[in-house]
């Protein structure tokens, strides 16, 4: 049998060690990692000081304190998800505005191919025509 | 296409530009055959889109208004003067070409719906019969734009919020000779749409707008 506050101990270093092996591999990208960080930094400190969440539980009016981490835990994932929406909403526009600009750039350079190759009046006659 | 494409250079003699949204079956080389400038989109965006597409080609080459339509045949180029006209006449920003008599009678619960949800006094929030002048074009090839999926209810709002003029003037359309409805296709996606508009309306709920204007139209700019 453990004692919680090993198991505590091994989840928390375990997953900064996961976390500094994935920046090193270049898997993670730097504010992320800042991120994941700081879960397993709380991840050991609560497990390793059970007193806090006692003391934590009493400061919040939360009478059955061993249900505080699992709250916080929730909580953060909860933002971290709406996080990644956000940043996906974002990264969708730019990709939409990014797929037009290579759409239109690639129309004018197949224009400029044509109009330099010769027998290409018909096009430049249209081109006049706006 | 390639029908509608030579109806539209015939009717208005203007440039026109068909934008195949990552299609297969080769719109692109059909459309270049009658004519027709092409924006090949890489990846598919959808209807707005590809129209916004469009609308940012249109202004990189100086254009100074557009006219969008539906390239399945079931807008009539011999109706386009038709939107030049409420244009003039109605100092309009954007002219929607509508058909009334297609509209069903749930497309009609719709957009009773949509006229609650949205303050705009629209009979037709859908058709992609459009003009937009210069101004509503800068509007909509703005990044803010970029994230409407649909290009009617959020595209028109954004507008309307912008106070451009709106109106509507009626046309005759002709059935799809080509594919069908990308909103109106099954229940469910009526029911996704509806939600999906819903929730877009009620962000950009604007109280003070929807009182203080009655009509669509904002005022002129």
């Amino acid at each position: 049998m453990l004692d919680a506050q090993i198991t505590a101990a091994i989840l928390g270093i375990g997953l900064a060690g996961a976390i500094f092996y994935l920046v090193r591999r270049d898997h993670l990208h730097g504010p992320f990692a800042a991120w994941w960080l700081m879960v397993a930094a709380a991840t050991l400190v609560l497990g390793m000081f059970p007193a806090l969440v006692v003391w934590l539980g009493m400061l919040t009016g939360i009478n059955y304190a061993p249900v505080l981490p699992i709250i916080i835990g929730l909580s953060m994932v909860l933002l971290r998800l709406l996080k990644l929406d956000i940043d996906r909403s974002r990264q969708e526009r730019q990709m939409r505005r990014l797929t037009q600009k290579l759409a239109i750039l690639e129309q004018e350079i197949e224009h400029l191919r044509r109009e330099r190759q010769p027998g290409a009046e018909s096009d430049r006659n249209r081109r006049d025509e706006r | 296409m390639a029908e509608v494409v030579a109806g539209v250079r015939r009717t208005l003699g203007c440039g026109v530009l068909v934008v195949d949204d990552a299609s297969t079956d080769g719109t692109a080389s059909a459309a270049r055959a009658a004519g027709a400038e092409v924006l090949m989109l890489p990846i598919g965006l959808g209807a707005w889109g590809a129209s916004q597409a469009g609308i940012r080609y249109a202004l990189r080459n100086g254009y100074r208004g557009v006219i969008s339509l539906d390239a399945d045949g079931q807008h009539l180029p011999a109706s386009l003067p038709d939107l030049f006209i409420a244009h003039q006449r109605e100092h309009a920003n954007v002219v929607i070409g509508t058909c009334i008599e297609r509209l069903s009678l749930p497309k009609r619960i719709a957009w009773q719906y949509l006229r609650l949800l949205t303050g705009l006094r629209l009979r037709d929030f859908t058709s992609g019969l459009r003009l937009y002048d210069v101004q509503a074009m800068r509007m909509l090839a703005a990044p803010e734009a970029s994230l409407l999926d649909f290009q009617d209810v959020g595209v028109l709002m954004l507008l309307a919020s912008k106070g451009m003029r709106i109106v509507e003037t009626p046309t005759v359309m002709q059935e799809r000779k080509e594919g069908h409805s990308r909103v109106f296709a099954s229940w469910a996606m009526v029911a996704r749409y509806m939600f999906h508009t819903t929730i877009l309306c009620i962000s950009r709920l604007d109280l003070g707008n929807r009182s203080s204007r009655p009509t669509s139209a904002g005022a002129e700019p």
